[in-house]
């Protein structure tokens, strides 16, 4: 049955309606029209529907709607706002700023198809808040062995995303 | 001012087209430009082929607008795949125009919008199509500035879209402001149409070609040509911009979820029922074998397909071999003559039957798949007048254009197809067809709405087409010294030519046959062996007598030429450790090709090559303790050449293959863009690996069992070696196919360096621990 649920999604609070074991994924993209998460496997295998959930990576693929209540949903579209709040950034100054990850996935042109590639930043976002300083080694742990799956990238670009993690982490610091 | 060109707009139909695109264009003011005929290749082509089109691909307003703040758009049938080519075609058009390539934008295979069709896998030819464009247009600008400023066009020059001379300028979007320049683009070629039983079932799928030879900048002064311009899309990707093609809404749009067979014969008993208490929007849509659950609210679809699948029966089927039988199964199959055979046959079997010594070995490779992150999806809106619009992520947006005109037995003029990125497709989509098209148009003819198709992964891995699995025999003939002096492979396979759409299929309407046959893919790399015969044998799909066709054979990535280069220079490897001979300085013997010498030696360079034979003296085939070995491969490709160097490590008791490092090389002619090569090459390399080591599609009598990651295992992060990157550029050699052919160079480099660490040559991938400890052993 579909309930009325208040949700606290990139900043803003959020009434959707939706039954309540809804995928997450599903009122984001449908409901909110966010679709910086995308439907890879539809079973926490692939990491391309990745958001943060209180700051933790999830899969929303698999993650109810009902378990976001109460919690705060950062997708990559908020992602700027995340740092810009973090450095205390004017409004100004924030519509201009990209966050760090962002900026470093640009700049090392990571992305080919890209479909991936919101889960990967999502990681990214999450590994750097916990290690600021990641070695080669780190990452490659990070984006491989943390529950519930690899984050899988069938382009390959797995070397321009450890590239873009150093990079982002040197920015992070400055 | 007007000319007769190769494709005057003289004709009536010509007329006809140009009215109407100059309406869609909104063109107002003519100012006709004529290509100068000493520009014109002589071209013999009719104008029929251009009847599907409903862009005229003679007028420059067809293929580009100067806007009157001097920004530029391009329209082009080609699309993005992932590799960085909307930035190439960028650089190309910015090179020959004199502008700066952030002024560009571009407009990518709306079948309604761009002029000239064609593979997106072919970049080469549609970068060519717009650099000419934007040559000629070029010429055309600066003769009209020449009349505007009262200078002669030699005395003029160009920067950044301004014209100047003796003190005065003018900007490109000033000259034609308020105009419409009117210029004719000579072309050849044809437009994408069904042709059943003919090659994959359409034809036309190169497109159209520019034709002339426009002044353009010579290799060696190009200023944007060559140089790291980030790719256009990357920004709206990072930032959550993009609208893919699964981001498409409509007003009263269906969500729909597909319910599949439980085989691959399988036809329906009986189909489950909504509950309607529980599902109060959901409907089932049935046609033949295809069935499915549309909702205006996905995850209802979605839980509602759940039910309807679980209640659901479907007949048995048990026509496949299962992945156990599978090479005993092409071995099986009965073969007439080679439907393809390159090289002279009297010649090889002369020179191998007088050879001093011979060897030879059989080689083979399962199933693979092309593996999107993303399922396939597709919206399609068939209005009661009989038009349809589908939004796609198809490489091939006129080829399936084509298809689902044959389905619809409509013509093509009624379809529209509008082009998204999506998930790299690596070559399933790149002859249109395959992928969630069909099941839409189908559904939404079915409920008058415009419905959206959502493949789920383990639908995507179960019923999308293949790489087919092969055989390959190869015989080499040495003389007294071990060199090879005639060689003769085999190759056996089910066709890699049939992309038809499954929904269809299973729908039982019209879908255009391709032809099954064999498909000799090398680009020979060793012209010292000159007695060669290469024989490639067809065969139907495994379960092609099924209703959904079985398992379809497609093209992917470096398509034929990664299976027959695996056997050509794993033959090579096997040939030089007869011959106890340096693998390297085994292939320097076998060609005077100074491009592949020169990228051989600078990436065994860069690899800190140690010359020496194979196996090291140090090899073993049992033990606990790793032991290390290096392999290597070469491949020309596109007017491109390829070197490959792994260096692994094996415990030979597990069986645990690890790449440790990838060394590779390209030449591709000149490089268009630096560093989108060097990240194609390594992102080349993470999918080369995967397959060298990991990836099988299996499947039982009845059905495709590798339907998810835990079953269909790609390469991780973690298991991404140390990769090196060798490039070279030239100016004397045009442009060659950079992004494609990383990925071939991987398995039998990485094959003969199992072989270098143990002495046992592995014939098959991929090298997974159960069949390196199986082949240690034997």
């Amino acid at each position: 049955m579909t309930n009325e649920l208040t949700l606290s999604v990139n900043g803003a609070k959020q009434i959707v309606s939706a039954a309540p074991e809804t995928p997450l994924l599903f009122v984001l993209r449908n409901d909110l029209k966010l679709t910086g998460p995308r439907l890879g496997c539809g079973m926490a295998q692939c990491g391309s529907c990745s958001v943060l959930l209180d700051g933790e990576e999830v899969r929303t693929c698999v993650t109810p709607v009902s378990f976001a209540v109460g919690k705060q949903v950062t997708t990559i579209e908020g992602l700027p706002a995340v740092w810009a709040a973090k450095k205390g950034l004017s409004a100004d100054e924030a519509a201009k700023t990209l966050h760090p990850v962002q900026q470093a996935w640009i700049d090392e042109q990571v992305p080919q198809c890209g479909y991936c590639q919101s889960g990967m930043m999502i990681a990214a976002a999450q590994l750097l808040e916990k290690n600021p300083n990641p070695t080669v080694a780190q990452i490659k742990d990070a984006f491989t062995n943390t529950p519930p799956s690899p984050h899988l990238c069938r382009c390959g670009t797995y070397a321009a995303i450890i590239d873009a993690v150093q990079r982002a982490a040197k920015a992070m610091k400055a | 001012m007007t000319t007769k060109t190769a494709m005057s707009g003289d004709s009536p139909l010509a007329t006809m087209l140009t009215r109407r695109g100059f309406v869609k264009m909104g063109g107002t003011l003519f100012v006709s430009f004529a290509v100068p005929t000493e520009y014109l290749a002589q071209t013999a082509e009719g104008e029929d082929s251009l009847r599907s089109n409903q862009l005229d691909p003679t007028l420059l307003a067809s293929w580009m607008e100067i806007r009157s703040d001097n920004t530029i758009v391009m329209r082009t049938g080609r699309t993005e795949t992932g590799t960085g080519m909307s930035g190439y075609y960028t650089q190309a058009i910015a090179e020959e125009l004199n502008v700066r390539p952030e002024t560009i934008s571009l407009i990518m295979g709306d079948t309604d919008k761009t002029p000239d069709g064609g593979y997106s896998a072919g970049f080469l030819s549609g970068m060519a199509n717009v650099r000419k464009v934007a040559a000629y247009t070029h010429q055309a600008l600066l003769k009209h500035a020449a009349t505007q400023l009262e200078i002669p066009a030699e005395n003029l020059t160009v920067i950044d879209g301004v014209v100047s001379g003796s003190g005065k300028s003018i900007s490109y979007g000033q000259l034609v402001e308020g105009q419409h320049l009117e210029l004719k683009i000579p072309v050849t070629g044809e437009i994408a149409k069904a042709a059943p039983g003919n090659w994959v079932g359409v034809v036309g799928l190169d497109g159209l070609k520019v034709t002339g030879e426009p002044p353009m900048r010579p290799l060696n002064q190009c200023k944007v040509l060559g140089t790291s311009f980030p790719v256009p899309s990357i920004p709206d990707k990072v930032t959550g911009k993009t609208q893919w093609s699964c981001d498409v809404t409509l007003p009263g749009m269906l969500h729909a979820r597909m319910i599949r067979p439980a085989t691959l014969g399988s036809t329906p008993i009986s189909v489950g029922e909504v509950d309607k208490k529980q599902f109060p929007t959901a409907q089932i849509v049935k046609k033949g074998n295809l069935v499915a659950v549309v909702s205006p609210n996905e995850w209802e679809a979605i839980s509602a397909a759940r039910a309807i699948t679980a209640a659901t029966k479907w007949t048995d089927w048990a026509g496949l071999p299962g992945s156990e039988n599978l090479t005993k199964t092409l071995r099986a199959y009965k073969l007439d003559a080679p439907p393809e055979s390159r090289g002279k046959a009297a010649d090889a079997l002369a020179a191998l039957a007088k050879a001093s010594k011979k060897i030879s070995a059989s080689y083979e490779q399962p199933y693979v798949r092309h593996a999107p992150i993303g399922p396939f999806v597709a919206v399609a809106d068939v209005r009661k007048d009989g038009g349809v619009t589908v939004w796609t992520h198809s490489a091939q947006s006129q080829g399936l254009r084509a298809r689902i005109a044959y389905m619809l037995r409509t013509t093509p003029e009624q379809v529209v197809v509008r082009w998204l990125d999506h998930s790299g497709q690596y070559g399933r989509t790149t002859f249109g067809g395959d992928g969630a098209e069909c099941d839409a148009v189908i559904l939404s003819q079915l409920t008058a709405k415009p419905v959206r198709v959502q493949w789920t992964l383990q639908e995507d891995m179960a019923w999308s087409s293949v790489s087919p699995a092969w055989v390959a025999d190869i015989q080499a003939g040495l003389d007294a010294n071990g060199r090879v002096i005639a060689l003769h492979s085999s190759f056996y396979s089910p066709h890699m030519f049939d992309p038809r759409p499954v929904g269809a299929l299973l729908a039982g309407m019209p879908c255009s046959a391709s032809k099954p046959g064999g498909w000799v893919a090398t680009e020979w790399p060793y012209d010292k062996i000159q007695n060669r015969l290469e024989d490639a044998y067809g065969m139907p799909n495994l379960g092609a007598e099924s209703a959904s066709g079985g398992l379809r054979g497609n093209i992917m990535r470096t398509p034929g030429q990664r299976q027959q280069n695996f056997v050509l220079e794993g033959l090579l490897n096997e040939a030089a450790a007869a011959a106890k001979a340096d693998p390297i300085a085994f292939r320097l013997e076998h060609t005077t090709d100074q491009r592949l010498i020169d990228l051989l030696k600078a990436t065994a360079k860069a690899a800190e090559w140690e010359t020496r034979s194979s196996p090291r003296k140090d090899a073993r085939k049992a033990g606990t303790a790793p032991v290390n070995g290096r392999g290597v491969c070469i491949m020309i490709r596109e007017n491109a050449y390829w070197v490959g160097i792994a260096e692994i490590s094996v415990v030979p008791d597990t069986g645990m293959v690890q790449v440790t490092k990838f060394t590779i090389g390209c030449e591709p002619g000149k490089i268009i863009n630096p560093r989108q090569l060097g990240l194609c090459m390594k992102s080349g390399v993470v999918m080369g690996l995967s397959e060298a080591l990991k990836e099988e599609v299996t499947f039982d009598k009845s059905r495709v069992t590798s339907t998810n990651w835990d079953r269909y295992k790609i390469l991780t992060m973690e298991e991404m070696p140390e990769i090196r990157i060798v490039t070279l550029s030239r100016d004397d050699k045009d442009f060659g196919g950079g992004s494609e052919g990383a990925n071939a160079v991987c398995p039998p480099a990485v094959a003969a360096a199992l072989f270098d660490a143990t002495g046992i040559q592995a014939r098959r991938i991929p090298l997974t621990p159960s069949y390196v400890t199986a082949l240690l052993k034997s």
